[in-house]
């Protein structure tokens, strides 16, 4: 599924760009997130929970930044797999001065597999966008 | 289709479950959502509190210009209320939208509102209704009003521990027109758009418009600037599509295999329009 | 000696009589596979891919196998001996995939089973599964057919990186000529979508292996219980006599059972391997993933025809989705598509291609219809393009191509001969109930005020009662024992194995009117290996054309005996039987069915050149298949605004040959309307693009349920079958092959004023919604 829009952060693009790629700031941004450990250059390793409603479920799963052109875009990758299912999500983060402020848009894909995807058809594309929303609110707080 | 194993109880009273859920249990109305997801180990509570065996919790009673329902009472129960379908029929109506006969006979007022799938009947109305949110836990109660109460996708203002307890909707005289139209998802019964409309009229004027909204995006919303619109016109075919026009206006719509967010945003203005063309005409 | 009994003399055959086998249905006390327990049974649960395409790194069953109650967790490389899913198709160069019980190194389809977990409540099973821990290395997949075969896709088997399993040519007259003297050729891109059976009752599995005496029963929720004896014995060494097949009641199969599955071999595997009886029961979600689809076509039609309608030839390719492996029919369904592509159409010319693709999805099997709906959907969709085409009415190019009454039996130019048909009776029958000139009159007027309404034809044949043998993967015969106990009760042993479609019913008529008995002193027996000779089993409209003729010789053959023991005891040459009496005509002295089954029993005296007891069995080849036909007409409106369809009227005439019981005959065409009409307007099996199936529940896969019904106006014109003596042809799919294409018609025909001259299934609002709104636009 594609998915795409952009958040308004109140702050310059350098500061934005370099908020968005800070461990600490994902690990407390990312709904869910309970652990993100540096595995690699760019690349950690998550454990998430995610409850939603009555529904809930572990993953654990990998974040990775990836075509960094400072202070402009990077490439943000958050895969993650549990006994529900798996989630995969891609997607290229541009940064935009606007206002006295920086506009971040993103576009992307995200995949969903096993029995979420099977049962969850309708839900995928509010939840994922609520995640999103959830995501940029902490990033700005 | 085999749940992990849990703990289940059912207290017969209101403080005894508010006591189980405050260490951490699940409550459990009608098991309508609930269950399926247990099922395929979407959701995997490991106490489960009944809430159907709760004394006084089903209940529908009128007080002064209110009626109180409580958390347990089901859908069926709603739909065929007659202090409902006399004094708050929209309420009943969108009751009787709901899935089909057998989810309508074990789902429950509470358990809908509380699960906020942004997909449910209920809201729509109750977003309609400006209805009120009886919210109870072990130490407090607080009533939210619905706008506050539906935050996001399956997401409301209930705290952990805290329970629906009654939802409270106005009575509404005579002089007021309601409807409920919905879109069906044709797979799951669900609303792809629904739309619940309650027009008061003042001699030929429209005095008071409220248009609820389910579907169409991550919660149930009020669409207040068709409803702005609609108020102080006459109701005329031309305004009502006008206004019907305005319902989606704004709206990040949601897109699935069923119905595109073009799409659904065009039900959106065609079933407002039906709504408030019936709304209108059935003001006594 | 009893000479009085009542003469019967009304008949059962084409009376409207109430199912004998609904009040257990009913009242909930039939016995289905998951309602059979057994001491110290144990529960298996599965554990399968989430991944549609990838590389087993490993397999972690540690932490299932220390779970307390779990008795054993097997994986792929335990099974390595177990064998392979049967497939019982056989095409020249045909690649068939090795399936394995478990996954060995590799899965290829979200919802592969990986490893098994028998543990002593099918809950621990359940929770053993989820401690099993499985590291995978996903690859790309392929789920579509098209992009399956285009250059560079993902291979789903490695071995074969075209994805290709087989090609097949066939061809009839001259249909080079034919396009090349056509006054108009006619092309189409034409889909028939996967879809996914959904019976009541999901399959299940009990087996129980008894070492002493090598015996192996095996309770499973089958169509065909005696092939699954005979491949599942084969495939784990066992003997077949010792092997016990039992389908018990079951709930529904519509083509999607007939198939032997890994499940089967499975459960006898574990039986054997545990010593104890062992149960599976498939859950709806393993259902939808793990249950063979429907269709699954991608068609290329080209129609060649003459100014005045004439159709002179048909070339077809096929692309057939096949999934990632195969089940027993699944290479073969699209060729009865190929046999199938004329219609009911004289066209002496055609020329068919097929391309079976592998893809990361569930096999493709027989699903009600099995091939003939989408050959009925393409060429029916095609008759009206060329009428569109040609300025005609859908009406008259049919009956002007049909195959005349005296050309029966009709060669084919697939290599077909239809047995006999009056192919312009229903479609007639069909517009007179619906008013054809004034329904087009009005549909002038709804024009004029803006509104889309359709009227749709369908005239569908098909292929029935297979049989011949030579012409099926498996036996086209089937047989019968008719049993008449001492007590003068009958028994009826049938090799068919029915699962809703009434031959305890229609099976007791027969005997009832064969032999003079009342229908309560019947018994139909069928669906357990131990108890009925052998059997091909129920699918392809072929149970009462082939099982019904099996039991009919058979009951020829004992009313034989019958007469013999008669004559005996009337003391008489001249004595006939009927009515449940032997009667001589001298004396006018009778006998009853009854007081002649005590005396065989007891044979204090015997007819010459005849043994005790009254019994026959007939084992019956059909000399061809059967061809029912007949047509629908669906009246059909749009809303310009939403794009709901409704269906104003549905009229349905079939004619299946001679009716044996009116009331299941409507049973049939009811169900398959609501089959087709799912098809052409709701159910789907969608995959994304990684190979997930994403309506994968009842929540976004759209059965048709009643209330989604429009009401149905059947009625039948009677052309018998010479094939069998019954004169029936089948209507087991009738329903459906006729539904998809006529609901599609409507629609087209209702959207034709703005330029829409195809639309492919499923007709959601949606699609239509985009279409009106852009033709208002234009
Ligand atoms: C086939 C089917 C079709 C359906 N179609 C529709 C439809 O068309 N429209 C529609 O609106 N709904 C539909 N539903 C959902 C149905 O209305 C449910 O009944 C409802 O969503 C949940 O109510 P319940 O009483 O069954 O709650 P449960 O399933 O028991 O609980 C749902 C959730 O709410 C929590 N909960 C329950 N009661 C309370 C409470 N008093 N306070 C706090 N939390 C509580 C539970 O812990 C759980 O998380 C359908 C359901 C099914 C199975």
């Amino acid at each position: 599924m594609k998915i795409s829009g952009s958040y308004f952060l109140p702050l310059p693009p350098e500061q934005a760009y370099q908020r968005l790629q800070d461990s600490q700031v994902l690990a407390e941004a990312m709904p869910g997130c309970e652990s993100l450990d540096k595995i690699g250059e760019d690349e950690y390793r998550m454990k998430m929970k995610m409850a939603l409603a009555s529904l809930s479920g572990n993953f654990d799963g990998k974040v990775r930044i990836t075509e960094q052109s400072p202070p402009n875009s990077f490439k943000l990758m958050v895969e993650g797999s549990g006994k529900v299912g798996f989630m995969k999500g891609e997607g290229l983060l541009k940064f935009t001065p606007k206002d006295a402020g920086t506009e971040v848009s993103y576009e992307g894909d995200v995949q969903v597999g096993g029995t979420i995807a099977a049962v969850g058809q309708r839900l995928i594309d509010g939840t994922a966008k609520m995640m999103i929303k959830r995501f940029f609110d902490k990033v700005a707080a | 289709m085999i749940p992990q194993q849990f703990e289940y109880s059912a207290p017969k009273t209101l403080d005894e479950a508010l006591g189980l859920l405050a260490e951490g249990a699940r409550p459990l109305a009608g098991g309508m959502s609930l269950i399926p997801m247990m099922k395929l180990r979407l959701s995997n509570p490991e106490h489960l509190v009944d809430l159907g065996r709760i004394k006084d919790l089903s209940y529908i009673r009128e007080q002064g210009t209110v009626i109180h329902i409580g958390a347990t009472t089901t859908h069926h129960d709603v739909e065929s209320s007659p202090l409902l379908r006399g004094k708050c029929p929209l309420l009943a109506e969108t009751a009787s939208h709901i899935g089909d006969v057998q989810v309508r006979n074990m789902g429950t007022i509470g358990g809908s509102v509380a699960h906020a799938d942004p997909a449910a009947d209920y809201p729509a109305a109750l977003q309609a209704l400006e209805a009120k949110i009886v919210l109870k836990g072990a130490k407090s109660e607080r009533t939210v009003s619905a706008a506050d109460f539906f935050v996001d996708t399956f997401t409301t203002a209930l705290e952990s521990g805290e329970i629906v307890r009654e939802v409270i909707v106005p009575v509404d005289g005579s002089g007021t027109g309601t409807s409920y139209q919905k879109v069906l998802q044709p797979a799951s019964g669900f609303a792809i758009v629904g739309i619940a409309v309650r027009v008061r009229k003042q001699g030929d004027k429209v005095a008071m418009a409220r248009i609820g909204v389910t579907g169409l995006s991550n919660r149930a919303f009020r669409a207040t600037a068709a409803e702005k619109a609609l108020e102080g016109r006459s109701g005329s075919p031309a305004e009502i599509q006008a206004v019907a026009a305005l319902v989606g206006q704004g709206v990040d719509a949601n897109s699935d295999l069923h119905a595109s967010a073009d799409y659904r945003l065009h039900l959106a203005s065609v079933y407002a329009a039906k709504a408030l063309a019936v709304a209108l005409g059935r003001i006594a | 000696m009893a000479t009085t009994t009542i003469t019967k003399t009304e008949k059962l055959v084409g009376k409207r009589i109430r199912r004998r086998e609904d009040p257990r249905l009913i009242t909930g006390t039939a016995t289905y596979v998951d309602d059979i327990k057994m001491p110290g049974m144990l529960y298996a649960a599965i554990l399968r891919s989430p991944h549609a395409a990838a590389k087993i790194r490993s397999i972690d069953i540690s932490k299932a196998k220390a779970l307390k109650g779990v008795h054993a967790v097997f994986v792929g490389e335990d099974t390595k001996n177990a064998g392979a899913v049967p497939c019982g198709a056989s095409l020249p160069g045909l690649r068939v995939p090795h399936h394995n019980v478990l996954a060995i190194d590799r899965v290829y389809l979200v919802g592969h089973p990986v490893a098994v977990v028998v543990a002593t409540d099918r809950y621990i099973a359940r929770d053993g599964v989820e401690l099993i821990e499985v590291d995978y290395e996903v690859e790309n997949a392929v789920a579509d057919p098209e992009k399956a075969l285009a250059p560079g896709a993902h291979a789903v088997h490695p071995q074969w990186p075209d994805n290709v399993a087989f090609t097949f040519h066939q061809e009839g007259g001259d249909v080079t000529k034919a396009f090349a003297e056509a006054d108009v050729i006619v092309k189409q891109r034409i889909v028939s979508q996967r879809l996914i059976p959904n019976s009541m009752e999901t399959r299940g599995v009990v087996a129980d292996w008894h070492a002493a005496d090598r015996t192996m029963n095996l309770y499973t929720s089958t169509q065909a219980p005696h092939l699954v004896r005979s491949l599942v014995a084969q495939i784990l060494g066992l003997e077949e006599n010792r092997f016990r097949v039992v389908a018990p009641e079951v709930g529904g199969g519509f083509g999607a059972k007939i198939q032997t599955y890994a499940e089967e071999i499975l459960l006898a595997w574990i039986s054997m391997k545990l010593q104890k009886p062992v149960k599976w029961i498939e859950s709806r979600r393993e259902n939808f993933l793990c249950t063979i689809h429907g269709r699954g076509h991608v068609d290329f039609y080209e129609i060649a025809a003459k100014r005045d309608g004439t159709i002179t030839g048909i070339k077809l390719k096929i692309i057939q989705d096949l999934g990632a492996y195969f089940t027993v029919l699944t290479p073969a369904i699209p060729t009865l598509s190929v046999l199938m592509m004329p219609g009911l159409y004289r066209t002496p010319s055609i020329s068919a291609d097929i391309v079976g693709a592998f893809t990361n999805c569930t096999p493709t099997d027989a699903y009600r219809g099995a091939g003939r709906p989408e050959a009925t959907h393409g060429i029916e969709r095609m008759v009206d393009m060329v009428a569109a085409e040609l300025k005609m009415d859908p009406a008259e190019i049919r009956l002007k191509n049909f195959v005349r009454n005296e050309e029966f039996p009709f060669p084919t130019a697939t290599g077909l001969v239809y047995d006999s048909g009056d192919y312009s009776a229903p479609l007639k029958k069909a517009m007179e109930m619906a008013g054809y000139d004034k329904l087009r009159k009005e549909q002038v007027e709804a024009r004029k005020q803006g509104r889309y309404m359709g009227i749709g034809l369908c005239a569908y044949g098909e292929i029935c009662a297979f049989g011949p043998s030579p012409a099926t993967p498996a036996g086209g015969w089937e047989s019968a024992t008719v049993k008449i106990e001492p007590s003068g009760q009958v028994t009826v042993l049938t090799g068919i194995s029915p699962h809703g479609q009434g031959e305890e019913t229609t099976f007791a008529q027969i005997v009832g009117d064969e032999l003079g008995v009342g229908i309560d002193d019947v018994l139909v027996v069928h669906g357990d290996t131990s108890m009925v000779p052998y059997g091909i089993g129920t699918f392809g409209s072929r149970s009462t054309a082939v099982g019904g003729t099996a039991l009919y010789f058979a009951l020829q053959d004992l009313k034989a005996t019958i007469k013999k023991f008669g004559e005996m005891l009337l003391e008489s040459d001249d004595v006939t039987f009927a009515g449940g009496q032997c009667t001589c005509n001298k004396s006018g002295k009778s006998i009853g069915v009854k007081g002649i089954a005590a005396a065989a029993y007891r044979a204090m005296k015997l007819p010459p050149n005849t043994g005790p007891g009254l019994v026959a069995t007939h084992f019956w080849e059909p000399p061809n298949f059967t061809f029912p036909f007949g047509a629908h007409l669906v009246v059909t409106e749009v809303n310009g605004e939403t794009g709901d369809v409704s269906i104003k009227r549905y009229i349905a005439i079939d004619d299946c040959g001679n009716i044996l019981n009116p009331l299941i005959v409507d049973g049939q065409v009811h169900g398959g309307v609501a089959q087709g009409i799912g098809q052409a307007l709701w159910e789907q099996a969608v995959y994304d693009d990684n190979g997930q199936l994403v309506t994968g529940e009842f929540m976004d896969y759209t059965m048709p349920r009643a209330h989604m019904m429009p009401w149905i106006e059947s009625g039948h014109t009677i052309t018998p079958t010479p094939v069998n003596p019954l004169g029936v042809k089948g209507v087991g799919e009738a329903g459906t092959i006729g539904a998809s294409p006529a609901v599609v018609n409507s629609v087209v025909d209702a959207l034709s004023p703005l330029g829409v001259r195809h639309l492919d299934m499923p007709l959601t609002p949606e699609k239509l919604w985009k279409l009106i709104s852009a033709g208002r636009n234009a």
